[in-house]
């Protein structure tokens, strides 16, 4: 007996890769605490670093002119083994940095940099933007409301992604709707780029807008500009008197669900940043990075639409950041198996069912990259607009 | 009991007082840099990081090779021109806090050389004289609301800068904007950037027209009879009004010639800050540059000269405190950096600060006039 767990032992330390390696993360001038995209990338790596055994240090940026400074200072040292950047805002510098450091390996979220010595991990944001379309269409549908909107940013590619997946989520859970129950209800579609991802009113102008003219639910595609539209929903609940059940909030990248409590978070279309990070890691840790794009999607768990078990982990990480009291978890989580109660179970295996169709190839969803890919979308699917 | 009790020690800071205010103004700034550092190392100290060691990266990050001080050189260039945006009109007698926002239309102008095209130098040139024209026009506004209504010039330049603020988030967000990528706006063409000074770095030829212009405000200001009267307004305005000097005239010349100096910061920071040569979306890179030159000019005693040491302590300071976050084996956190160097300008500046006690009470005398002034107004409208 001792004789084979001496064994299992050997060949555990065996198979773990000694590689005692040093990996950074830089970070753009929005910095930690956003509960998103930067805590994400920090979340991630750090994590790798556990797992691998690796030193990991992180750097953040003062100002916009720090991107560079911050990215020559860690490549000269020679002593990283990859350097991380998280976010698109750092493109221009890496662009540069990369060409100044060919031997030195980097990774770039959301953004594509040419060059042989940088990985850049891109996600396809429109499958799971599709889920979540899918799911407020049948939802409309099934409460009797004739839209559901989304919220968007800055009208940039990376955005065309996610109005793209919807426009063609909305659409399958129209048909979905119609074949299931015999009655076609289709519905339309509002959305709003509003130019900006850090003007919380502008959020909340744009869902109460929408919230007028009957939408079930609101997609949040621009970041902090979620708080606002939540905010909206919040108070349309509170003048219809209504604690659960629709209008709904559909959080984005991060797990939302957990915000306001989870009153009135249905689902988060998740854009797993950890995941793209850690992923970079790895490659370097088991010598298979490459220059050029990785792209993630629901297939290799890059993006996806929320379960209980990403609500479990987020919570955590919104209580350990301070954003959620310890003592309000449990409602929480009552909170958000209420809501998720008032869609019928049908329409959850309608969601399931168009989550697999993706997996094993049989659907696929479109997406777009240029303003003329997106006009082509639009005509396509046009839902509800004449 | 208490006043056998408080004379010594009246005496004693009296005393303190004296021996440092007699001290050599060099002498003066390394002494209150020491009690800066000193300050710093015990907070690092106390949140359990090591001063030493995040003194050492600091220092070797600012001045530690030709890269490291190149870094740190490139770094203080917009703050010289901010610096002297707030010096000139003090020594005018007035506190200009609108360098943020000249800075962001000078920025706004300079990029829109990328509109048309010209021969390499000219380019450069023309970008150049938009960006100190716009900013000249732009500080206009609260320069003649002084004179005309004696509105005080805190509060118009505080309202200027939002104003600018809001203006060029406009501008980049729809006006500048690249239609290919949205966060930022059109990049400023080749022939219209500073030529990089040294390669791998970003120090550009733009630290020339930051000393250049330091040099020509001291001239200026101590050379020629305009700046002789400048100063002289300043220091009294009541006698220079009785020598025959027009306060109004001095005012304006500092205020537009503080306005040329800030947009020449806004075009350093954009047609001459790698990689990007544009302004991004919420302005990141220029956010607080007009601030951190106040602090510079206070360091920097107000005097020209002075600023460009302050200038190169401060572009050290920041080029040293990303270091800090990577070395060693307990980094310090950015957070913690910025309060360091938080504690370290406020020691450098305390010294001038104290200097200009008298001439920052009569700031606040004259805010209170013009609140009090409206009073009469809406007592009539009543």
């Amino acid at each position: 007996m001792r004789k084979w767990l001496g064994l299992a032992l050997v060949v555990m330390l065996a198979a773990t890769p000694v590689f005692a390696g040093k990996v950074a993360v830089v970070l753009d001038v929005g910095g930690r605490g956003d509960l998103s995209f930067n805590d994400m990338g920090f979340k991630g790596t750090d994590q790798a670093a556990d797992d691998f055994g690796l030193e990991m240090v992180e750097v953040q940026s003062a100002t916009a002119a720090d991107y560079l400074p911050n990215l020559r200072n860690l490549a000269r040292t020679r002593e990283y083994d990859l350097i991380i950047c998280v976010g698109f805002l750092l493109g221009d510098a890496l662009d540069q940095a990369a060409a100044e450091f060919p031997n030195q390996k980097f990774a770039i979220i959301d953004s594509v940099v040419d060059a042989p010595n940088v990985m850049s991990i891109v996600f396809r944001e429109n499958e799971m933007s599709a889920l979540v379309g899918a799911l407020g269409a049948m939802a409309a549908a099934h409460y009797g409301y004739p839209n559901v909107g989304v919220v968007l940013g800055i009208e940039i590619p990376v955005l065309y992604h996610f109005e793209a997946g919807y426009r063609f989520g909305i659409d399958w859970g129209n048909k979905k709707y119609a074949a299931v129950t015999g009655t076609a209800k289709p519905t339309g579609l509002l959305y709003t780029y509003t130019g900006s991802f850090s003007d919380i009113a502008l959020g909340k102008a744009a869902t109460e807008a929408m919230l007028a003219q009957g939408a079930v639910g609101v997609y949040n595609v621009a970041g902090p500009l979620g708080i606002g539209d939540l905010e909206a929903i919040t108070e349309f609940h509170r003048n219809k008197g209504t604690k659960s059940g629709p209008p709904y909030y559909f959080g984005v990248d991060a797990n939302q669900d957990w915000l306001g409590k989870a009153m009135h978070a249905l689902a988060s279309g998740m854009k797993r940043v950890d995941t793209g990070c850690y992923t970079a890691v790895k490659a370097v840790v088991e010598g298979t990075f490459v220059g050029g794009i990785t792209s993630l999607g629901l297939a290799e768990g890059g993006v996806g639409i929320s379960k209980f078990i990403d609500l479990l982990e987020f919570i955590d990480f919104g209580i350990s950041a301070g954003a959620l009291r310890l003592e309000d978890r449990d409602e929480t989580l009552a909170n958000w198996a209420v809501n998720r109660g008032t869609i019928p179970a049908w329409i959850w295996r309608a969601v399931d069912e168009l989550e697999a169709g993706i997996l094993d190839g049989t659907i696929l969803v479109p997406t777009a990259d240029t303003g003329a890919e997106m006009q082509a979308i639009r005509a396509r699917y046009t839902l509800g607009a004449p | 009991m208490t006043t056998t009790d408080v004379r010594p020690r009246g005496r004693w800071v009296r005393g303190v007082h004296r021996t440092l205010t007699g001290l050599h103004p060099a002498l003066e700034s390394v002494l209150a840099a020491v009690v800066g550092l000193l300050v710093g190392a015990v907070l690092m100290y106390i949140w359990g990081y090591d001063p030493w060691r995040a003194y050492w990266a600091l220092l070797r990050g600012a001045f530690g090779g030709d890269y490291e001080i190149a870094s740190s050189i490139a770094r203080g260039v917009p703050l010289i021109f901010t610096a002297l945006t707030f010096s000139i009109c003090l020594r005018a007698g007035m506190f200009n806090i609108g360098a943020e926002g000249q800075m962001y239309i000078g920025a706004a102008a300079a990029v829109c050389v990328a509109y048309f095209q010209l021969p390499a130098g000219l380019h450069l040139f023309v970008g150049i004289l938009f960006a100190a024209v716009a900013g000249a026009v732009w500080s206009l506004g609260p320069a003649l609301l002084k004179l005309t209504r004696g509105v005080s010039e805190v509060i118009s330049t505080i309202m200027f800068n939002w104003i600018s603020r809001f203006l060029v988030f406009y501008l980049v967000a729809f006006v500048l904007v690249d239609p290919r990528q949205a966060q930022r706006t059109v990049r400023i063409p080749v022939s219209a950037r500073f030529p990089i000074l040294v390669q791998g770095t970003d120090l550009s030829y733009a630290v020339f027209m930051a000393v250049a212009f330091a040099l020509l405000v001291y001239v200026v200001l101590w050379h020629t009879a305009v700046g002789y009267e400048v100063r002289a307004a300043g220091l009294t305005p009541t006698a220079a009004r009785y020598g025959g000097i027009s306060i109004k005239r001095t005012m304006l010349l500092s205020f537009a010639l503080g306005g040329v100096a800030a947009g020449l910061a806004g075009a350093a920071t954009t047609m001459g800050l790698p990689p990007t040569f544009a302004i991004i979306s919420g302005l990141p890179e220029l956010m607080n540059l007009g601030f951190d030159g106040m602090a510079v000019a206070m360091v920097g005693r107000n005097h020209p000269i002075g600023i460009l040491f302050a200038a190169l302590f401060f572009g050290g300071l920041n080029a040293g405190g990303r270091v800090m976050q990577f070395y060693g084996s307990n980094p310090v956190p950015l957070e913690m950096v910025r309060v360091v160097m938080g504690a370290i300008v406020l020691a450098m500046a305390i010294p001038e600060l104290i200097r200009l006690f008298p001439a920052l009470a009569e700031a606040g005398r004259g805010l209170a006039r013009t609140i009090a002034r409206r009073k009469p107004a809406t007592e009539e409208g009543a």
